[in-house]
């Protein structure tokens, strides 16, 4: 589990319990614009809603944000379906929580903690391994001259190279490098150093680089 | 993909591209908002249901439960506590009185004074 649960009001604990500013203190700038869309004035105005009774408005927000936690959930889980569970436990948990949600700080990371801890929470009641790679025969492994299986292929064994990542790396690289969130934003979701963070981004992107170097090198 | 720098944490287009096809769900997305929508009541019912009520709905339970435990203890403690008889003469010698003897040899059901006789000649 994260070192800090959601429930505190604000739910950004730790150390970057402050950094709801884009980019945060750091100044790496996350290579996405994913994240920000969690930062607007129109999430605050959604969350308003939704607490105010409007279902409606909490509906948009599960909508902008449904792909979003169901990868990250993935990232932690690798079964979709499980994945899929655990961003709906966490859709669920925001909502009875929202009332403790910070409005000075950005929805997005907010939200993701909640859908990451109900990931990890359903991971350990299910009792899994920590690597879990999921199955190649269920991506359509094996090579087949199309671009669909190539691309299933490589996802397959970025899936596999993920699961050999510990939890917390493949959290911090996929929530940096595909949702686009800041390091002091990761710092705040996963309740660790912002300097970790870092760390553990670094140590997975060479991890998942030189995969996709090996595969591009085997394709040719 | 560029090179591999030490905490170079430069936008990766080709990595986030491909971990993104990896994680990204196949299916179609408002299939899953109608799932997480259809819950909506029930997770919000379920908040509201005040602490007091769900400490009052395990009250009784709770009370039986605390009685049964003091049942069963009193007579795990009597059980223990009671001193084994030395033999099994010592056993039976409360059965050899008199009164108890025609209660049980008796054709007719006992008038209940006759028990009570019977009790207090064991006394």
């Amino acid at each position: 589990m994260f070192a800090e649960r959601e429930g505190g009001a604000g739910g950004l604990g730790g150390g970057a319990g402050g950094a709801g500013g884009a980019g945060g203190a750091g100044g790496a700038q996350p290579p996405t614009g994913a994240a920000r869309m969690g930062s607007s004035e129109e999430d605050k105005g959604l969350v308003a809603k939704s607490l105010a009774g409007d279902r409606d408005a909490f509906g948009v927000l599960v909508e902008r944000y449904a792909q979003q936690a169901r990868r990250v959930a993935r990232a932690v889980l690798g079964d979709p379906d499980d994945a899929d569970d655990a961003a709906q436990d966490g859709f669920l948990s925001a909502l009875v929580k929202l009332a403790q949600y910070d409005t000075r700080r950005p929805f997005g990371p907010w939200l993701m903690r909640i859908v990451a801890n109900a990931a990890t929470d359903r991971r350990r009641r299910r009792n899994v391994r920590q690597a879990e790679p999921l199955d190649p025969a269920l991506v359509g492994g094996g090579p087949r001259p199309d671009a669909v299986a190539i691309r299933n292929e490589l996802g397959a064994r970025l899936q596999t190279a993920l699961g050999e990542l510990s939890e917390r790396r493949r959290m911090a690289v996929v929530l940096f490098d595909v949702e686009g969130y800041s390091h002091a934003e990761i710092a705040g979701i996963l309740g660790i150093p912002e300097g970790t963070v870092r760390s553990e981004v670094f140590h997975a992107r060479r991890r998942l680089r030189t995969l996709l170097a090996d595969w591009k090198e085997q394709a040719r | 993909m560029r090179d591999t720098q030490p905490f170079d944490h430069r936008p990766d287009p080709e990595l986030s591209a491909a971990l993104r096809a990896a994680l990204e769900p196949k299916d179609d997305q408002k299939a899953f908002v109608a799932r997480v929508m259809a819950l909506y009541e029930g997770a919000l019912d379920r908040s509201t249901v005040p602490t007091l009520d769900v400490l009052a709905s395990w009250f009784r339970p709770g009370i039986a439960a605390a009685v049964a435990a003091l049942i069963i203890g009193f007579l795990f403690g009597r059980t223990v506590l009671t001193p084994a008889p030395a033999s099994i003469d010592a056993a039976m010698a409360p059965l050899e009185g008199q009164g108890l003897a025609a209660l049980v040899t008796a054709q007719d059901p006992p008038d209940a004074s006759v028990v009570f006789a019977s009790l207090v000649d064991q006394r």
